[in-house]
């Protein structure tokens, strides 16, 4: 520990803390441009300056370890006339556009040159300020590079963070500029985060251009449910209308990132909504009332003669723990147990079952991810599944020496990986040290490895015996997979809803699998093959938008976007969450529950729970987990080992062949929502199909000839 | 209390997640199993019974509209924007209310104003400290729920490591 005074108080840290640090801990805040707590320190603003007994100059508080004894003076007459000096420096080639400037209102510079600044200048340049041409960094960051001070927070961010290393500086001093130099856009999953790092207006958002200020937004804190990592975010809303939205500090899961999904969704949130009840006339819908088109679907339950499993509900992956109850409760007294997913083979018995909450969670959690010496995934592509737990990995990647290996398709990692095969084959052999590598030498003899099982394993026709093998594995190595602390055995999901539908038993028993339904439930289902959906099926949609899962039902009941209910969220770790309402639902949406609650009544099987605290007594009553908001129940290594005996059991000695398959085509449209956005549907055309991946941008005709040929 | 149960939930066990404050509605009676559970782990003894809080809500005084006894606030500590280094509205606890479900907001279809009928969506309060903010709500007869704060873990940082060796291939090509 350093004990140190800073203005006039005494502050004990411990060894290696940046100066800047320790003067924060003794409660003196510090103005700073560069200096970023979550990337490394570059020490290029100056802004950080502080005055030191006995220095012969102001220091940088970032740059400066906290040494022993040193009396630190953050609010003397020298180190408010250095930081004048600094503020400027910077304001010389900063242009006077605030009022038109996107950060206005939320501008570190603007806030730091009142506070800090001198309150006239001295600029009489004739030949004016530095001109800096823009970048085009894409349709997610707009750059307004006149405005850049040269912090170098999204160079830092990309190198470390997100992994693009393409993102750099060139030049010198006053012509240094921030760009990629050969003229690419900014192809990252985190690339909006460098919106947040910029203490100035020079990259700001291109979907939220100028649109509104941050003064007018109603901040809502929640989580979020486009992926299954659980980010927490904040909804700035004006009015109606979801602005945008930005990530809220969460070391234990999102740290202070959120992916591009995440962010700039939000504008499918208001096209294709369905704001009424609609019935299926002939072959186009009527809209009608509520108690009609209640009353229409209890009439269909009847005249479609459906009696158990028979009733089949399935559940997508926008939806939230409360309904997912609701329905599973209303179908069990119609007495059917046929619950299912819209995944592939989601209308089967999930391969690694439900007894056994390790064996479907993220057991080692987001945080320890990064501690791993070596990572194997499986059938997994963490970069498209889990954005923000894959900027873990890198940081593994960069600071624990941490090495990969993937079995699956091959993706475009931010760190180096062996690619060991494709096929669930390969899974059993490496595992049973069959294939001879640098990485297997040194995941069969890691301290902390770790094995991610993707959801593809789960959707393989081998699935069962994939787990089975990996089971085994871990059980022969328990010494290293199953100690104290740590839990080298995770499965990844990639949907909101998943955990949460394994978790309360959202999934059909053995004899449902095989009987054909008469009378479908689609519960913010869009994702299922249209096979599994029976031609002559009664089908009722209830969702928010109007995608694939509509087109099918003969009812629409519109239920409500996570925007806009407070329910309860699990994350891949088994995290609960309660999110909360930022807007009022559009038109005459209803929350989720609450429809089929009154579904319920009509049926004549009433639910019984009244309000929303009643379904969560009842969620408390399923497992007590799923209402421990904002604290993590993770499995111990003994119950881990208890789930995985359970699987090893089962499945035969892998032997198929069959490659696995990655379950995300492309990463910004996966869900109603982000299908319905535009600022998704341009990211695909500059992403996905773009001139930066020439292999996917395959055109059509040639396609279609091949397949004639 | 949930709020008090998130206190005490490392010591005692925690019952029941949600408990109603106050209440006129009909709840539905539940005689479930888990009632029974609760009264036989009440009656064991393995944990402390909260004796119920005689609290005399203001709204039985003050005329508050009684459908405020419908709605649940939160409470919580505003966390810190990202988009800026500033921390000074992160020290406070916030209550504020729960939008109102149910077509609560409008928009004026020629001018485009927004309108509510929801006559607390613009209202916070703030507190100094979590306790007074549940002091607060429990006098009120609000049903309430506490987030719990998430502050940045602290971590060491060096200049220096910028140039630190790390043996084996290079990991990290810095571009600044």
């Amino acid at each position: 520990m350093v004990k140190l005074t800073v203005d006039g108080k005494e502050v004990e840290v411990p060894q290696g803390t940046a100066l800047i640090q320790a003067c924060e801990l003794a409660g003196a805040t510090i103005p700073r441009f560069c200096y970023h707590d979550r990337l490394a320190i570059a020490g290029n603003c100056r802004m950080c300056l502080v005055e030191v007994e006995r220095a012969p100059k102001p220091v940088a508080s970032c740059a400066m370890p906290a040494m022993p004894g040193s009396n630190v003076f953050t609010n003397s007459e020298r180190t408010n006339k250095a930081r004048e000096g600094v503020m400027e420096f910077l304001l010389a080639n900063h242009p006077l556009d605030c009022p038109i400037c996107d950060q206005g209102g939320e501008c570190d510079l603007q806030d730091q040159s009142m506070r800090y600044g001198s309150d006239r200048s001295r600029f009489f340049e004739v030949t004016g300020k530095r001109a800096v041409e823009n970048k085009d960094f894409g349709p997610l960051v707009k750059t307004s590079m006149n405005r850049c001070i040269q912090c170098t927070r999204c160079v830092r961010f990309a190198n470390e963070v997100a992994g693009v290393e393409e993102l750099g500086t060139t030049g010198r001093g006053n012509d240094l500029e921030i760009g990629t130099y050969v003229q690419k856009t900014l192809d990252s999953e985190l690339s909006g985060n460098i919106v947040d790092l910029c203490p100035v207006g020079a990259l700001t958002s291109k979907p939220y251009a100028f649109t509104a200020r941050p003064w007018e937004l109603k901040s809502t804190e929640t989580v979020d449910a486009l992926d299954a990592v659980g980010s927490n975010i904040r909804v700035d809303s004006r009015g109606h209308e979801v602005m945008r939205i930005q990530p809220r500090v969460n070391d234990d899961v999102n740290e202070e990132w959120i992916s591009d999904r995440t962010r700039y969704a939000c504008d499918g949130l208001k096209y294709q909504r369905l704001t009424n009840p609609l019935i299926r006339v002939g072959d186009r819908f009527q809209s009608a009332s509520w108690p009609g088109a209640i009353a229409t679907v209890a009439d269909g339950l009847s005249k479609s003669g459906a009696k158990g499993d028979e009733i089949q509900a399935i559940a997508g992956s926008l939806a939230d723990t409360e309904s997912l109850v609701a329905l599973k409760d209303l179908l069990n007294k119609l007495g059917s147990e046929n619950t299912a997913l819209d995944t592939k083979r989601g209308t089967a018995p999930p391969a690694h079952g439900v007894d056994h909450r390790s064996n479907y969670l993220y057991n080692n959690t987001i945080p320890a991810s990064e501690e791993a010496d070596a990572v194997l995934f499986v059938g997994t592509n963490p970069r498209h599944e889990a954005a923000v737990i894959n900027s873990r990995f890198r940081k593994g990647y960069l600071h624990n020496n941490t090495d990969f290996g993937v079995i699956g398709d091959k993706f475009d990692a931010i760190y180096d990986y062996e690619h060991i095969g494709v096929d669930a084959k390969t899974v059993g052999d490496f595992l049973s040290g069959g294939v001879k590598s640098p990485f297997a030498d040194k995941f069969m003899k890691a301290k902390k490895p770790l094995i991610v099982v993707g959801s593809a394993v789960t959707e393989h026709d081998d699935g069962q015996s994939v787990y089975a093998a990996i089971a085994k594995h871990v059980e022969a190595n328990k010494d290293r997979f199953l100690t104290e602390e740590w839990n080298g055995f995770s499965t990844l999901q990639r949907a909101a809803s998943h955990t949460a539908a394994y978790d309360v038993g959202f999934v059909p028993s053995q004899q449902a699998e095989s009987t054909k339904a008469k009378f479908v439930y689609l519960l913010n289902a869009d994702d299922f093959d249209a096979q599994v959906i029976p031609r002559d099926a009664f089908v009722v949609y209830q969702g928010h938008h109007g995608d694939h899962g509509a087109q099918f039902a003969d009812v629409v009941l519109p239920g409500v976007a996570y925007t806009e209910k407070g329910t309860t969220w699990i994350n891949t770790e088994g995290r609960a969450q309660l999110g909360r309402a930022a807007i009022s639902a559009p038109g005459a949406s209803r929350e989720d529950w609450k429809i089929i609650k009154a579904l319920s009544e009509l049926v004549g099987k009433p639910l019984p729970y009244e309000d929303v605290i009643g379904v969560r007594d009842r969620l408390w009553e399923i497992s007590p987990a799923l209402t421990r908001y904002d604290e993590l129940e993770s499995p111990s290594a003994a119950s881990v080992g208890l789930g995985l005996a359970e699987m090893a059991k089962k499945g035969t000695p892998v032997t198929s062949t069959k490659a696995f398959v990655k379950p995300l085509e492309n990463f910004y449209q996966t869900d109603p929502i982000s299908r319905a956005s535009v600022t998704m549907a341009n990211c695909v055309k500059s992403f996905v199909k773009g001139v930066n991946s020439e292999e996917t941008a395959v055109p059509p005709a040639e396609t279609q000839a091949q397949k004639h040929a | 209390m949930i709020s008090a149960a998130l206190q005490r939930s490392k010591f005692s066990l925690n019952l029941q997640p949600f408990k109603r404050l106050y209440s006129n509605k009909q709840t539905v009676p539940q005689k479930t199993t888990h009632d029974e559970q609760i009264k036989e782990h009440r009656e064991s003894g393995l944990t402390t019974p909260h004796p119920p809080k005689d609290v005399l809500t203001a709204e039985v005084i003050s005329g508050a509209p009684e459908t405020l006894q419908h709605r649940q606030v939160r409470i919580y500590k505003p966390t810190k924007n990202t988009m800026q280094s500033g921390t000074h509205n992160t020290h406070h606890w916030r209550v504020d209310f729960d939008i109102l479900q149910g077509g609560g907001r409008w928009e004026h279809p020629l001018m485009g104003w927004s309108s509510s009928a929801d006559h607390m969506q613009g209202t916070n309060v703030k507190f100094q400290s979590k306790e007074d903010a549940i002091n607060f709500c429990e006098k009120q007869g609000w049903d309430y729920f506490v987030s719990k704060p998430r502050s940045p873990k602290f971590k060491t940082k060096q200049y220096a490591a910028n140039y630190y060796h790390s043996p084996g291939k290079l990991r990290l090509a810095q571009t600044k």
